[in-house]
């Protein structure tokens, strides 16, 4: 009995010793990107254009991969951090941190409100229902001209210089320095996500997407978790956002229809929805290629079309589903 | 002030015309087949450009049958071939991929046709207006109205009482006991489909005679289609129609009163009826979740 | 156990209609705490619908269930579970993607209250896994805890499908035909795993059966239903003794 014991503690650590090496794999790749993107041809706010979507993608994720339900609406609370941001540094405060902040408790609770609409309704309604959410708020973004700006979008801001007691940060003019503090944000966010993947609450969520009758009968209130899972998806979607219009200082209105929620899902299909990490790896092969394809030609729609078609006829798992065995993928964090 | 509401609700009768033949087109292949069809937008487009094309050689009243049966034709094949394969698979995948299919027509149609409008020809006598006190009345819109009836009416009368439309509607219901049954499920998928593909190429020959062909012409219809569906009832065609009318009507009335908002009023109506019938008008508890 | 005449589980004339058809009739029943019983019938005698109305899948159409001691009729599944009512499926509900392990640490968690806690501690996470060892032992599966629940033999499956529902802390396990599709030697182990459960750890149980060497070994008390009332109760010498569950049975297998 002892022995058989050992036994599973030292296969449970060596798995646990790979998963600090991945980990520390990828953190490493992220710390170091700025150095190593330009030698690829790249250039660093494609770095920081991988990471905030990457992150939108992720978080995106907690409700497709972890929780089983199919939102397709997501767009609508990214441009509500964009224009939450947007909005903060014009008119109320120069903290860069502030703004994220801003932009990302309008998504949150924006998202609370409506998830709360829609949570008794599963599958294609939920989708059909979230796609029309995003494209009222393109709409607003839209035809309100003298708030959101219009069609221009919503402008005349930009990212400001942290004041950390003594030191100044120019994340305005440093490309590079910004890329660290998104970095930082993305790190708080993917800790805390990665965090809550793993509590008892994750473990309800993956409940839920395996055997939703089972989670039920286990005395787990499907409704409830749903609408959680719901909101800290949006929480850290609009806090994608917000980095993104920090990012560009420029707020699109076009960060809210369905092409870019259809954007943010092939991302994390495309990397692979069953794993934690590979809808970050989802968004970087789909902004390179974005990157790269736009700079030759502009009718580049139809590759990230076939994109789309490719991976959902031969690779529904995403690149990382190749290589992880189905009930492993759970644990992945 | 009578006239001018006339024109408007005229209009909105319309505009709710093009939102009802979409919106069946789409609910139908909804219904059966749990395929939400992004590409179905870009259906409708294509549908304009082949009876643009055609046009010259057989006329405008064989393109306007025509170009329908070769996109729904188009659609066969593309259900054969793609979308067949995904039917056990989670909802996601075929939404992903008519998405998908969407960027790639149009960047086609982009390359084939251009971006710049088109002009589609219609015949003569119907772009005079039938009546000077009433000269909203163009031909081409009676016409396109009259079209819309005899189409949909055609669906609605083949849906109860020809063999393959009482199999589709079962079907909805339960795919399971129609199966076993004895009928043959994948045919009646794929003909569902190419219905619905049709019904999206109809829309797309009479918009071209209203307005210029663009390869993005179907885009401002995929939206009202989907909120017609849920404001009628996910899984209810004749919930669609009153959807789709409903929507068309209170798009046209409020653009009299408060033109800006009349883009609008379909969301509204949607929130409405989400929140106080999440089912929709018609819809029956249970479908789709 | 507690002595007095205060029963687990109450029926009170509950009946159940879908539309005209009438799948439940007027039945009462009553169970014991620590009792284990039976519910019989030929097919379409009413006998899942009968069990969905007490777990809470949906309401009678007339009538009320009493757990023990409290009224339970409008509650939802979720509610019941809360207050002590598990229950195993005829096709084996469980988590087929998750290790068995991963499988009861849901209940457990659950159970232990923890189902909306984002954040563990350790000393919260030994205790689960002590939990989580206590119920694995209890139902044989230790040395299958890191298997794929979806690649066990369907005896395992069931096994790990009990052992979820013993995480929920139960007083009173509903089995909806445990040993439905399996053959002689996994019958001959689910059927062992609830006789223990029975008789060594005092949990009441209510199972549907249809395998009657089970039903005979396993049971204090049978309920006999057909077509959707209650043919007879008893204990199982009375019901084997009685004509008329003969005829009933008899008269199906024609």
């Amino acid at each position: 009995m002892s022995g058989h014991v050992s036994a599973r503690q030292t296969a449970a650590s060596r798995k646990a010793n790979t998963q600090w090496l991945r980990l520390a794999a990828i953190w490493l790749v992220l710390l170091t990107a700025p150095f190593w993107i330009v030698h690829l041809g790249g250039y660093t706010a494609l770095g920081t254009r991988v990471l905030v979507l990457g992150l939108a993608a992720m978080a995106f994720n907690l409700l497709l991969g972890f929780t089983g339900v199919m939102s397709f609406g997501h767009a609508a609370f990214f441009g509500l951090g964009a224009y939450g941001a947007g909005f903060a540094l014009k008119f109320f405060t120069n903290s860069t941190p502030l703004a994220v902040i801003a932009g990302t408790l309008l998504g949150g609770v924006i998202g609370a409100l409506l998830g709360a609409l829609v949570v008794r309704r599963r599958g294609v309604y939920f989708a059909m229902v979230t796609i029309a959410f995003g494209q009222v708020f393109y709409f607003i973004a839209i035809r309100w001209n003298s708030v959101t700006g219009g069609d221009d979008g919503l402008r005349g801001f930009s990212r400001q210089p942290l004041h950390l007691g003594p030191w100044v940060v120019d994340i305005q003019r440093d490309a590079g320095l910004y890329y660290y503090f998104v970095l930082a944000c993305f790190a708080i966010a993917a800790v805390l996500m990665g965090i809550i993947l793993r509590s008892p609450f994750g473990h309800t969520l993956i409940a839920i997407r395996e055997n939703e009758r089972r989670a039920r009968f286990l005395g787990i209130p499907i409704e409830l978790h749903i609408w959680l899972a719901f909101v800290l998806s949006c929480v850290f979607v609009a806090m994608a956002g917000a980095l993104y219009a920090c990012l560009n200082d420029f707020a699109d209105p076009t960060n809210f229809n369905y092409n870019m929620s259809g954007t943010i899902v092939i991302m994390a299909v495309l990397g692979g929805f069953r794993s934690f990490w590979g809808p970050l790896l989802g968004a970087a092969i789909y902004v390179v290629l974005q990157d790269y394809l736009s700079s030759m030609t502009q009718n580049w729609m139809w590759a990230v079309g076939l994109i789309f078609v490719l991976v959902v006829l031969f690779f529904p798992r995403g690149l990382l589903g190749v290589f992880d065995r189905a009930g492993k993928s759970a644990e992945e964090a | 002030m009578a006239q001018e509401l006339l024109f408007n609700i005229f209009n909105g009768l319309i505009i709710g015309a093009f939102y009802v033949l979409m919106a069946l087109g789409l609910s139908l292949i909804l219904n059966l087949s749990g395929v939400i069809n992004f590409a179905h937008g870009t259906f409708l487009a294509l549908g304009g450009y082949v009876a643009y094309t055609v046009e010259p050689y057989i006329g405008f009243w064989a393109a306007l049958l025509v170009a329908p049966v070769v996109i729904a034709l188009f659609g066969l094949v593309l259900e054969r071939f793609m979308i067949r394969r995904l039917y056990g698979r989670d909802p996601l995948y075929s939404l992903l991929l008519t998405f998908g299919l969407a960027y790639i027509f149009q960047d086609f149609m982009r390359s084939v046709w251009g971006s710049n409008g088109l002009p589609f020809t219609v015949p003569e006598f119907l772009s005079k207006p039938l009546s000077y006190e009433f000269f909203f009345l163009t031909g081409y819109r009676v016409f396109m109205m009259a079209v819309v009836i005899i189409a949909v009416g055609g669906l609605f009368l083949f849906l109860r009482y020809t063999r393959m439309g009482v199999r589709i509607r079962a079907g909805t219901l339960d795919l399971d006991t129609v199966s076993v049954l004895g009928v043959n499920v994948r045919g009646l998928r794929a003909f569902n489909f190419a219905l619905g593909i049709f019904l999206a190429g109809l829309s797309g020959v009479l918009a071209g005679g209203q307005l210029s062909l663009q390869p993005n012409m179907g885009d401002g219809l995929m939206m009202p289609s989907f909120v017609a569906i849920i404001v009628g009832g996910v899984g209810s065609l004749p919930g669609t129609l009153l959807g789709g009318l409903l929507i068309g009507l209170a798009t046209g009335v409020v653009t009299m009163f408060w033109p800006a908002a009349s883009e609008a009023v379909i969301y509204v109506i949607m929130a409405v009826v989400l929140l106080m019938r999440p089912r929709g008008l018609m819809g029956e508890e249970g479908m789709m979740t | 156990m507690n002595g007095t005449n205060k029963p687990m589980l109450e029926i009170r004339n509950v009946s159940k209609h879908f539309g005209s058809l009438v799948a439940v009739n007027g039945v009462s029943v009553s169970v014991a705490s620590g009792e284990l019983r039976a519910v019989i019938g030929p097919n379409g005698a009413g006998k899942t619908t009968f069990f969905n109305m007490i777990s809470g899948f949906f309401p009678p159409t007339a009538g009320d269930i009493v757990f023990d001691g409290e009224v339970i009729t409008a509650l939802t599944v979720t509610q019941r579970v809360n207050r002590g009512m598990a229950r195993t499926f005829q096709i084996t509900e469980i988590f087929p993607e998750l290790t068995v392990r991963e499988n009861v640490r849901i209940g457990v968690e659950v159970a232990g209250g923890m189902r909306l806690h984002m954040w563990v501690s350790r000393a919260e996470t030994a205790r689960v896994n002590a939990e989580i060892d206590r119920i694995l032992e209890l139902t044989r599966l230790g040395s299958k805890s890191e298997r794929l629940v979806g690649e066990l033999s369907h005896g395992d499956q069931r096994a790990a499908e009990i052992a979820m529902a013993l995480a929920l802390k139960p007083r009173l396990l509903l089995l909806d035909e445990p040993t439905a599709g399996m053959g002689e030697q996994e019958t001959y182990q689910v059927a062992g795993l609830i006789r223990r459960l029975h008789r060594d750890h005092g949990y009441t149980v209510v199972l549907i059966e249809h395998d009657m060497r089970v039903v005979f070994n396993l049971a204090d008390q049978i309920t006999v239903l057909d077509q959707g009332t209650l043919l007879a109760q008893g204990t199982p010498a009375e019901i084997a003794a009685n004509a008329a569950v003969q005829a009933a049975y008899l008269g199906d297998s024609e």
